[in-house]
């Protein structure tokens, strides 16, 4: 444990940005729209800004991403193939705990099971992870019900703690010692260890009172989920509500799906796209002749909250799926985000 | 940070984004949270334009037709070659030359688009392309209220008390204004949707007044007529209105027993729509204006019905026009319209006109022109040049017509079928390759900056057009988008308070925005000395009788499935997915019909029927859905591989909008 | 890990050339391949059941099975033009490159049928993926008991690999059964659902698998008359088609329930397939 005074606290991203590219939140001066975004210079930063409407994952898994680059000569009947890996390094500062939470199982999922997935691997190779810890939450988030904060206990390298004026510095791993080290932090006495956790209680006690858009208490529909035992109607009435727009999937820090595209360019190359995609759409299913395994709509919503929500896709993540960042709510057209989800599967529970 | 702010420039509904853009490429898309109208949202198309901002699908240079094949040239050489072809109809005939606007292009490029016209070409021959049904709305509004737009605001859906939604499926073509009624809806607000589908909107209603195809005016007519007769109306204001008595003595004339069978609709429901859209505190009306959307005289009984209710002009209601292209209003707005001038301002009022030929320095001929389609349509044949902007295959329906005509110019940047039929093609800067201001559904008039460099050096649409003008010996002098529209503000009152200054960093101004509204107007809101007046309507009602030997009722309509399957939609890859979803399954076209005509006709799910009519007969796949009544069937003929002879054969009919219905035959193949 | 060879990027393809193409029915081409690394050739090794992610250059990636078996047999695809990909196969020539990934997916049992009956139920270009399977018994035919083939087609013209079907008919102890639906002038065979073959075929029931492979419909009617007869639900096996874009367990477009088409199977049993959670 370290302290940094509160007005050195950029010192820590100046640090990075000489070895890394550095990301952080960024607050847009037009609409005050929080992001989290590549910056040129860490004065761009603003670490007291709310939770970004963007979470940290397009810096791992963009909503674009060129993985290979080819030409095929058909006369000459030459085919040429460029693997393409992002090898930049790149630092994250500021991210909160509930997208810390995200980013831990996106890695359990690209890193894990029988593939290691190697474009996603070499953006996770050279990162530096710096969280700050959440001493107060904001109006959206639900991340208590959900074991993803306030404060983060795992995944960092460096994880910032504010304490009156100071901010209290934890090092997670060798390179944050380093770090901590080479910047010559000062080490905080055991008593700090106590007011974190002072300021964590603290900070769920804050939830009452300030994060009052979302509130989702998933264990019972966890248990519900993956039996399966939830009424037809209950989805449908669910699923009638969905404007098949993506969304949803787009803002969540774990939402992973992909699509792959080929995309010929104007020089004759092609470049091979990875892109998001969403469960919500019928075309992701679909087959030809007709076959859609998940014809209604509801089929596809209901899809999407098995994978949040249920122990078998759990197990795949070591945790629930939804990190309670709160962001799927206020993007749906259809007033379906999981936390209302959540509360109709509870109503129905409850009936 | 990469994420720039920016407009949609799909629908009408103008939703804001950030498009992320590194080094000096489109990498991404995001959704403007504070962003007035759209909070946050996206819908599917909305959340991957940059999908098709990325697209190297592009016209890359320009080109003339030499003995019946593209040469690529200089812009240099293309204009000349082209002024060289059109010396000989210049001023030959008021009717020899027609531009067709592109309502998807920035107010900049259509003010410009009607300037070349006008000043250069000397022809009021002018008309957006796509959705002429717009027209018909501004016109009614104009009218009614002397607001030649929708009079209310998308931001005070969530406070009006009771929305009735007519005809479209909002959820499909503007999915956020669709959403922020479902939203409205959640918390309180009564929604009746009128339509003869059950939409998605429909479902998400209280109440679904589901008449029979082709009697939607008549159901608000009936509305109308109750809520005159049982004394619900605003009794106050209404009947000292201009055109009352005509309008009240038209509904008179309805034989309520008839029209209530016709319609198919319970007199219990039409009075309690009736009673209900009277008393609520506030009320809103939405309808789409384009294709298949409302028709003029069907907007007139809607503008009327809610005079009568006492629900115009008035906090937090409106008579809301839907625009489904991103730009529609404002190629209105800009003059591109055989008789306007920007601002809706009559290009037969004399003093306008000399204003623009003072501002313009050049002498602008005194009669109106003619509307493009009907010129192409007419028989004379006295259309021989047509100059096209971004050709959205609305007019794919007079490809015939265009193929005979002498010369045909095209400005546009993407790849599209449409180049062939042209003797020149150039191509112009695309969205995001130049400043822009666009004008979405509600008047909202907002900035699309410039963020990356053209594609492969191509000019914009204002050093094109300054290029064709200096050769005909206009000069025109605008470095920027920004001289154009500080042009278009100066001759414009409803734009005269609006600059760059203004929009850059905001989310938009709603005109007008002049000395009045320094600010921008939310909503028309009636003043002291301000009347208003009822709009003429026809009293007639299509008859829509089916028979022994058309015992069916077929809509042909677009509205359900419109994924906007344009040109531009299909240099995407996601919404074209989605959009060939539908067509996959049913790749010849289908019909819906309820299942118990299914059962009837003893056809199942994909088989193929034959649908006849008085005019012909066509072939196509069975889709059994719930959302048609039993005796209708609903065909969509948006995709052009769908449009067969038998729907262009009832072209007349699809163009009656909500309430084209045709009796057909039904029979398994 | 799956890699063609060690090293080398999962998602990247190795070049392969077209060496051969054969018209099987309408819309369906074989394709005889041969990779450009002669390294790659050697190291290419695939399990009957399996299938690889095609790249064709300029038009993108799909998965398709593999039909050849994993021994002796020359690498071949077969594919039906359904859309952009498949197009653009369908309009290569002898000696045009291509781009394989894998093989992918879990493959048949082998190992574990040995010594039982198999039945073979194919309908259509469901053919394709079982071709690798049947081959393979066939070089192995002592070690299994009756091995019976179970086919339908639309018309006698949509028969798959009948030139192959000839050829195993030689091997002493196969038994082959052919059903169209709709007979075509000149056909003297069965006619009917390729389940009318299952009584035709006397088929045994004890030690016995079966694999199944066909069109949704077809697939649900044929494990229904299976089951009637008595084979367990762990004893028919099938292989499930699924959207697919990565074939290492990542795009989720092949997810179904909690399984992934791609990594778990695409071989399951109907026991398996059953508790999967949603619709086939
Ligand atoms: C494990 C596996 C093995 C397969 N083996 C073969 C084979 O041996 N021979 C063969 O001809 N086909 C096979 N397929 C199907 C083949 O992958 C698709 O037909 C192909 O991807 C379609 O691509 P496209 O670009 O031509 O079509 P698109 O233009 O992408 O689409 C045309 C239609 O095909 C559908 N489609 C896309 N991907 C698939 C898919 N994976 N499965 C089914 N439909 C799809 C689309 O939804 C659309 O309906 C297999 C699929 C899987 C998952
Ligand atoms: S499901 Fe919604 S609330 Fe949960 S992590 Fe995803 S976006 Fe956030
Ligand atoms: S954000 Fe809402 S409307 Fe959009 S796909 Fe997700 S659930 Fe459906
Ligand atoms: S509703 Fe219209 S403006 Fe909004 S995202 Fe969708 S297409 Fe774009």
């Amino acid at each position: 444990m370290y302290l940094i005074e509160k007005e050195n606290v950029m010192k820590i991203a100046e640090e990075l940005a000489k070895n890394y590219e550095l990301f952080g939140p960024v607050v847009d001066k037009g609409t005050g729209q929080v992001f989290f975004d590549r910056v040129n210079d860490s004065s761009e930063i603003s670490l007291s800004a709310e939770i970004p409407a963007i979470p940290p994952k397009h810096v791992v898994f963009p909503q674009i991403e060129r993985i290979m680059k080819y030409k095929y000569d058909r006369s000459a009947k030459k085919a040429e193939i460029e693997a393409i890996l992002d090898n930049r390094s790149k630092a994250i500062f500021g991210i909160r705990p509930c997208d810390l939470t995200g980013l831990i199982v996106l890695d359990r999922f690209f890193l894990g099971q029988e593939f290691v997935d190697e474009i996603y691997r070499e953006h996770r190779k050279r990162m530096f992870i710096v969280s700050q810890n959440c001493i107060a939450p904001f109006k959206q988030c639900f991340c208590v019900c959900t074991d993803s904060g306030p404060f983060a206990d795992e995944g960092y390298d460096l994880n910032l703690t504010l304490l009156g004026d100071y901010y209290l510095v934890e090092a997670g791993s060798d390179k944050g010692k380093e770090l901590v080290q080479r910047l010559g932090l000062k080490s905080a006495d055991p008593s700090y260890a106590e007011m974190k956790k002072k300021a964590n209680d603290k900070s769920i006690s804050l939830f009452e009172s300030i994060a009052t858009d979302n509130k989702a208490w998933i264990s019972r529909v966890m248990n519900r989920i993956t039996t399966g035992f939830i009424k037809e109607d209950v989805w449908e009435y669910i699923g009638k509500q969905c404007f098949e727009c993506g969304a949803c999937t787009f803002v969540c820090p774990t939402c992973s799906c992909f699509n792959v595209e080929d995309h010929n360019r104007f020089d004759g190359t092609t470049d091979r796209l990875r892109t998001w995609d969403s469960c919500s759409f019928e075309g992701y299913t679909k087959m030809a002749g007709d076959h859609n395994p998940r014809h209604p709509v509801e089929d596809r919503r209901n899809k999407r909250f098995f994978c949040k929500l249920s122990y078998s896709q759990s197990k795949k993540y070591l945790r629930p799926g939804c990190v309670g960042c709160g962001r799927c709510q206020w993007v749906c057209p259809g007033d379906i985000g999981l936390p209302n989800v959540v509360t109709y599967i509870r109503r129905e529970i409850t009936e | 940070m990469d994420y720039k702010s920016g407009v949609c420039n799909f629908c009408g509904t103008g939703c804001g984004n950030y498009l992320r853009i590194s080094d000096g490429k489109i990498t991404g898309v995001y959704s403007s949270r504070n962003h007035p109208v759209s909070k946050g949202r996206l819908c599917v198309r909305g959340w991957h334009i940059h999908e098709w901002l990325m697209t190297d699908q592009r016209i890359s240079s320009p080109m003339i037709k030499v003995d019946g094949s593209f040469k690529n040239v200089t812009y240099e050489e293309a204009v000349n070659f082209m002024m060289e072809k059109l010396s000989p109809y210049m001023g030959s005939s008021a009717k020899a030359i027609g531009f067709l606007g592109a309502p998807r292009w920035s107010n900049e490029n259509n003010y410009l688009f009607m300037k070349l016209a006008r000043s250069v070409f000397k022809t009021n021959n002018i008309t957006l392309d796509s959705e002429s049904g717009h027209r018909g709305s501004l016109n009614v509004l104009s009218k009614v209220t002397g607001f030649p737009a929708m009079t209310g605001s998308l931001e005070q859906i969530e406070k009006t008390k009771f929305i009735m939604v007519i005809g479209s499926d909002l959820t499909r073509i503007n999915p956020i204004i669709g959403s922020e009624i479902h939203k409205a809806q959640m918390a309180g607000t009564k929604v009746v949707t009128l339509g003869s589908r059950k939409t998605q909107m429909a479902k998400l209603s209280n109440l679904h007044l589901q008449c029979r195809p082709g009697t939607l005016k008549l159901t608000i007519a009936l509305i109308a007529k109750v809520a005159i007769e049982k004394g619900y109306m605003d009794k106050n204001s209404a009947s000292s209105m201009a055109g009352f008595n005509d309008f009240a003595s038209s509904l008179a004339a309805i034989n309520m027993a008839e029209a209530i069978g016709s319609t198919g609709i319970s007199l219990d429901d039409i009075d309690s729509v009736a009673k209900e859209l009277c008393g609520s505190e506030s009320a809103m009306a939405f309808w789409s204006t384009g294709i298949s959307g409302a028709d003029e005289d069907t907007v007139s009984y809607i503008a009327n019905l809610f005079l009568i209710a006492g629900k115009v002009g008035k906090e937090n209601c409106g008579l809301n026009s839907i625009t489904g292209l991103a730009n529609l209003q404002g190629g209105y707005d800009m003059g591109v319209a055989p008789d306007l001038l920007t601002g809706f301002q009559s290009y037969s009022d004399g003093a306008v006109r000399s204003k623009f030929e003072k501002a313009w320095q050049v002498q602008l001929p005194a009669e109106v022109g003619n509307d493009v389609y009907q010129l192409l349509e007419n028989k004379n044949k006295d259309l021989k040049v047509l100059f096209v902007a971004e050709h959205d295959e609305g007019i794919v329906k007079y490809e015939k017509e265009i193929a005979n005509l002498d010369f045909v110019v095209y400005f546009g940047s993407y790849d599209n079928p449409f180049v062939n039929h042209a003797d020149v093609v150039f191509p112009i800067a695309a969205l995001i390759e130049d400043d822009g201001t666009y004008t979405n559904t509600e008047r909202r008039v907002q900035i699309s900056q410039k963020r990356i460099q053209a594609f492969n050096g191509v000019l914009s649409v204002r050093e094109l057009f300054s290029m064709i003008a200096a050769k005909s010996g206009v000069k025109w002098s605008y470095n920027s988008s920004e001289d154009v529209f500080k042009e278009i503000a100066s001759l414009t009152p409803s734009y005269s308070g609006l600059s760059y200054d203004k929009l850059i960093n905001s989310t938009g101004i709603q005109w007008p925005c002049n000395s009045e509204y320094p600010n921008g107007c939310k909503s028309f809101l009636l003043k002291s000395g301000t009347a208003l007046s009822f709009a003429k309507v026809s009293g007639t009602f299509p008859a829509v009788n089916v028979s022994e030997a058309f015992p069916f009722l077929l809509i042909p309509g677009r509205g359900e499935y419109f994924w906007h399957q344009n040109n531009i939609m299909k240099k995407s890859y996601i919404p074209k997915r989605e959009y060939n979803a539908t067509l996959l399954v049913y790749p010849k076209g289908f019909i819906e019909i309820n299942s118990e005509d299914a059962k009837k006709l003893q056809v199942r799910e994909h088989w193929t029927v034959k649908i006849s009519s008085d005019k012909g007969s066509m072939n196509v796949s069975v889709k059994i859905s719930e959302d048609v009544k039993p005796g209708t069937a609903y065909v969509p003929y948006f995709i052009k591989e769908m449009i067969t002879d038998f729907l262009l054969g009832h072209s007349d009919k699809s163009d009656m909008g909500l309430d084209a219905t045709i009796p057909v035959r039904i029979e398994r193949v | 890990m799956n890699n063609i060879v060690d090293g080398k990027i999962v998602t990247v393809p190795e070049i392969a050339t077209i060496e051969e193409i054969k018209d099987e029915i309408q819309d369906v081409k074989t394709f005889y391949l041969k990779f450009d690394n002669p390294e790659v050739e050697k190291n290419f090794k695939i399990k009957s059941g399996q299938f690889v992610m095609l790249t064709v250059f300029g038009a993108g990636e799909s998965a398709i099975s593999l039909p050849p078996s994993p021994e002796n047999d020359r690498f071949h695809l077969s594919v039906r033009r359904v859309g952009k990909v498949t197009d653009a196969l369908h309009a290569l020539q002898v000696g045009d490159k291509v781009g394989i990934r894998g093989p992918f997916g879990n493959g048949f049992p082998f190992e574990e049928i040995k010594g039982k009956n198999i039945i073979y139920v194919a309908g259509g270009i469901g053919l394709i993926p079982l071709r690798s399977s049947i081959v393979h018994a066939l070089q192995h035919r002592n070690e299994f008991g009756r091995i019976i083939v179970l086919l339908g087609a639309r018309t006698p013209k949509d028969l798959m690999y009948q030139y192959n079907i000839e050829e195993w008919l030689k091997i002493p102890g196969f038994e082959c059964y052919v059903t169209v639906d709709q007979p075509t002038d000149g056909w003297t065979g069965h006619t009917g659902f390729v389940n009318s073959l299952i009584d035709k075929a006397n088929i045994p029931v004890e030690n016995t698998v079966a694999f199944v492979c066909g069109p949704p419909v077809m697939f649900n009617s044929v494990i229904n008359d299976l089951m009637k007869r008595g084979l367990k639900d762990d004893c028919i096996i099938s292989t499930l088609e699924r959207h697919m874009k990565c074939g290492i367990g990542k795009c989720q477009h092949c997810a179904i329930g909690r399984t992934l088409v791609c990594t778990d199977g695409p071989v399951y049993t109907y026991k398996q397939i059953k508790t999967l959670g949603e619709e086939i």
